[in-house]
């Protein structure tokens, strides 16, 4: 996938976790940026949480690959730089979903980049919240084996399918672990300020990486097979109405899942706000007509409507599915539709900053299929009367 | 105050009465909530059903009106203007149009009375939550952009330029004059185009109701018809100029095809190979060999071939003027060297129109040699140029000439695209702006307020390109009348401060310019004197912010529910 890329070898010692740190403390040091945006172990407790950090706390207490996305990468990069940029220059380390939500959130306008650098790393998955939740030791012990190598049905469901866990376009700089011996990490550019910051530490970029690239490529052929085979099985148990209503059956209407996506940044959700409130003749109406009336109404249009507005960006992070208190398999919905809708246009959400957004684009000539049946379809309408 | 919904049902003659059983509408309908008044009528449109509602809604002390009857394309200003001499606001309206699109296209009188009871219900339903939006007007502002310092810019600024209307002349290069001050002669009468040119721009810049903007260029258009803001870099003083107009002539001109793509013409590796401009430029006394036809060794040639069509396979289309042009030339040549061999190399003569036959015919008789000829090819030897070609039998043939002159396709200027950007006006698959309506609409384009003449819109004569100016400047005068008002659009986009993420989208997808981005409050914003309704940016915000006057999402919801229930 990524073979004409170059990269370096920055020497480090220990685990992926301690390789990682050494590389953001010696730029750190060199001033090649003055902080960074990475998730911290609360001290003294299980929880992890987007920090910004330097030195000691950095390396006592940063996780660049935390056992879970409690929080999506994309949101603390948007919490920081939604309102414009700061002086001083922050490394975030995101997972590559959420390098590629943040481009994505770029191209709306709801991050400044400009003093950011996105740095992503190759991601072996991330485990449910509510494992954690539950049982916390027990999770980052099977969260260790994952480290080693370990493929793990313990693993999120989209985690577990994702042939997108490495280098995306999306970031300045992808760290790759996978494949690579001990000794150190590949640190590969993707744009002028992540060759930067190789300069600044003095890499040039002759590094031998064939051995990463084989292993990615590997297990994104692996992934891509398991992901078209799951795929194929959920379709069949949730496409249609009648499944649809099934699959969100469940759900209580707390919009949790739209509060933790990175991709929904409306000031006020649609469905929150006072165009979704009807009075109660609308409603009696409307369970007169259908014979009944579910209460609190709209929930499965809400996802309806979330995926609408949603799919063309949605990075399949997981993140919704996480914050489902009952346990809706929400993100695997949106990863089918919006791989599906994906596909149409021929846009992968986060891979390159620059390509904009489709439904901002107009072409003339795409789906020229559509326009064809919907002119066949009346033409047939039509002729009775003609 | 509680609302009083007045419902007129119109018969149309037979049109709607046969297919709709007006009656059962009727009383379907007048149980209805706030529903003050049903009635029906043999035609609502005419002067007596007018009538008939300005009285009813007086009567009855209606707060709102719904009409069933045609398509609103035809008769919903006639029915809004009933209500507005009813005192009411004209927006608290709604037309059903049950004739179109119910009792013309269902066949059964059940169905067609159901389908009928449906639009008359949504357009009850969503009435009552129309907005009583109010009228507003401006003045049309009758001054004018033209763009392009050629002989059509300058024909079209002449006959617009008057004391009560101003006219904005803008040319990105140092002077006046375009192609046409170029051309030592003209065809047919063999006058001399400077000559012509100085006395056009001399008239011009007498003219104190122009104004002449040189080494300029038009920075932005936003606008319509009667309102376009115009922004103008003036390049030598690196200064902005802003100035509002009401209509905008593009008269931006054509290029020559550049033969330095097809090598088997020699141009640009051979000496004595030429384009039709750098022979008409040898030809003027101001030119590089003071207005005499050199070679480069500075002898005059003993023979010249003249090659059509250079380009035209490439392009795909017949330039038009080249033919009629090359006869120009062949009588420049004679002119100045009565011995000299012409040869035209040809494949079709394009000599159209009522004087151009014997203006051939005469050039003929001037011993000029026409060949008709394909797959030619110019080469050169060191000593002079060989041109090999293939007869119209198919054999191969050769030429020997000191001079080759190309008759090179001519293509559209390079701002054409600038243009069409700027403006959203079409261009076709050569690059030209294209016409309204290549019949109907020769120089409008598919922006009102906006024309397109001479070259802009594909190859012309000047004489076609003049006709052209005068037949735009005849559109603005009659369009753009000093003191007019021009009735804005009130069904406007708005965006609400408070959902509105600045994210961009709407300024993406708007196509009239309309919105701008408040850096300090990072929002859209919404200019309404620009906005055409259009609801791109409805459709497009990913947050709800935006949203169209009289097309909210209530009023689009109380449709469709009663439409579906």
């Amino acid at each position: 996938m990524v073979s004409t890329v170059k990269g370096a070898l920055f020497p480090a010692e220990g685990g992926v976790r301690e390789r990682i740190l050494a590389f953001l403390q010696k730029a750190i040091s060199q001033g090649c940026f003055d902080a960074v945006l990475i998730p911290v172990r609360a001290p003294g407790t299980d929880s992890f949480t987007y920090s910004l950090v330097r030195g000691e706390s950095l390396l006592e207490n940063a996780y660049p690959l935390p056992p879970v996305m409690s929080v999506q990468g994309a949101k603390a990069v948007s919490s920081l730089t939604g309102h414009g940029k700061g002086k001083k220059k922050i490394a975030a380390i995101v997972r590559p979903c959420e390098a590629r939500a943040t481009a994505e959130l770029f191209k709306l306008g709801q991050v400044d980049l400009e003093n950011i650098f996105l740095i992503s790393l190759d991601c072996p998955g991330a485990l449910p919240l509510a494992d954690w939740a539950k049982d916390p030791q027990k999770t980052e012990e099977a969260f260790t084996e994952i480290l080693k190598g370990k493929a793990s049905e313990s693993l999120r469901p989209v985690c577990r399918i994702c042939d997108r866990f490495s280098a995306t376009g999306a970031e300045d700089l992808h760290i790759g672990t996978l494949g690579a011996e001990k000794g150190g990490i590949l640190l590969i550019p993707h744009s002028p300020k992540g060759e930067g910051i190789l300069d600044c530490l003095g890499l040039t970029t002759e590094a031998d990486i064939s051995a990463w690239d084989a292993a990615v490529n590997s297990l994104t052929g692996q992934r891509k097979e398991q992901r078209q085979k799951f795929m194929e099985e959920f379709k069949s148990k949730t496409a249609g109405l009648d499944n649809l209503l099934d699959t969100f059956s469940q759900c209580i209407n707390c919009h949790n899942c739209m509060r933790v996506c990175p991709i929904c940044y409306c000031r006020q959700c649609f469905f929150d706000s006072d165009n979704m409130k009807f009075a109660f003749a609308d409603y009696l109406n409307r369970a007169e007509m259908a014979g009944g009336l579910r209460l609190p109404p709209e929930t499965l249009l809400f996802h309806i409507g979330r995926m609408l507005h949603m799919s063309l960006s949605c990075v399949s992070c997981g993140a919704c599915e996480d914050a489902c208190p009952t346990a809706i398999p929400v993100a695997q919905v949106f990863s089918l539709v919006g791989g599906q809708n994906q596909e149409e246009f021929d846009y992968v959400p986060g891979r390159s900053r620059d390509e904009p957004p489709p439904l901002r684009v107009y072409e003339e000539d795409e789906f020229e299929e559509v326009e064809q049946s919907c002119a066949g379809a009346s033409a047939q309408q039509e002729a009775p009367n003609a | 105050m509680a609302k009083r919904i007045g419902v007129y049902v119109c018969e149309c003659g037979t049109n709607i009465a046969e297919k709709v059983n007006i009656d059962r509408v009727l009383a379907a309908v007048s149980p209805l909530k706030d529903v003050a008044v049903a009635e029906r009528h043999k035609l609502l449109c005419s002067g007596d059903g007018q009538e008939f509602i300005r009285q009813s809604i007086a009567e009855h002390g209606l707060t709102h009106v719904v009409v069933a009857a045609c398509s609103p394309k035809q008769h919903e200003v006639t029915f809004m203007n009933v209500c507005e001499k009813a005192g009411l606001n004209p927006q608290l309206f709604q037309l059903a149009n049950i004739r179109e699109q119910c009792a013309w296209v269902t066949s059964d009188r059940e169905e067609a009375t159901d389908k009928a009871l449906r639009q008359i219900r949504a357009a009850i339903s969503r009435v009552g939550y129309h907005a009583p939006l109010e009228n507003k007007e401006m003045q049309c502002n009758p001054d004018v952009l033209v763009i392009g310092g050629g002989i059509a810019g300058i024909k079209a600024s002449q006959v617009l330029a008057a004391p009560d209307r101003k006219v904005y002349l803008v040319e990105k290069t140092s002077s006046l004059g375009g192609k046409v001050k170029g051309f030592s002669k003209l065809f047919t009468n063999m006058e001399s185009g400077p000559g012509l040119i100085t006395k056009e721009i001399k008239s011009l810049l007498d003219n104190k109701y122009v104004e002449v903007l040189t080494e300029s260029e038009v920075e932005q258009i936003l606008g319509f018809l009667g309102n376009f803001e115009v922004k103008v870099i003036k390049k030598a003083e690196d200064a902005e100029l802003d100035f509002n107009v009401g209509a905008v002539v593009l008269a931006t001109g054509f290029e020559l095809f550049d033969p330095t793509g097809l090598p088997r013409y020699g141009y640009g590796k051979l000496d004595d190979v030429y384009t039709s401009l750098e022979f008409e430029e040898m030809n003027i006394p101001e030119g590089p060999t003071g207005g005499k036809i050199l070679l480069k060794n500075g002898k005059p040639p003993q023979s010249v071939a003249i090659i059509h069509c250079v380009g035209r396979e490439e392009k795909g289309y017949c330039s038009k003027v080249c033919c009629i042009y090359s006869l120009k030339f062949d009588r420049m040549l004679k002119a100045q060297l009565p011995q000299v061999k012409v040869s035209h190399l040809y494949s079709d003569l394009c000599i159209p129109g009522k004087s151009f036959q014997k203006f051939y015919e005469d050039t003929r008789g001037l011993g000029v040699e026409f060949v008709r000829s394909a797959k030619t090819e110019v080469a050169g030897d060191g000593k002079g140029i060989n041109i090999n070609y293939e007869t119209e039998g198919g054999g191969k043939s050769e030429l020997a000439a000191d001079m080759v002159i190309l008759l090179p396709a001519m293509e559209p200027a390079s701002d054409a695209g600038k243009f069409a950007e700027m403006l959203n006006i079409p261009r076709d698959n050569k690059g030209f702006l294209v016409e309204e309506h290549q019949l109907l609409g020769p120089v409008a384009s598919a922006v009102e307020g906006i024309f397109v003449i001479g070259c802009a819109r594909g190859p012309q004569s000047i004489s076609e390109s003049i006709v052209q100016s005068e037949a735009a400047a005849g559109k603005i005068l009659s369009a753009l009348v000093p003191g007019r008002k021009l009735e804005l659009e009130v069904r406007v986009s708005e965006i609400s401060a408070s959902f509105c993420t600045g994210c961009k989208t709407c300024l993406d997808v708007c196509p009239y310019g309309a919105i701008t981005f408040d850096e300090t409050r990072r929002i859209s914003v919404v200019n309404e004197v620009l906005c055409h309704g259009c609801g791109n940016c409805a459709a497009a915000c990913p947050s709800g912010a935006a949203s169209l006057k009289h097309f909210t999402f209530p009023q689009i919801y109380q449709e469709l529910k009663e439409v579906l229930r």
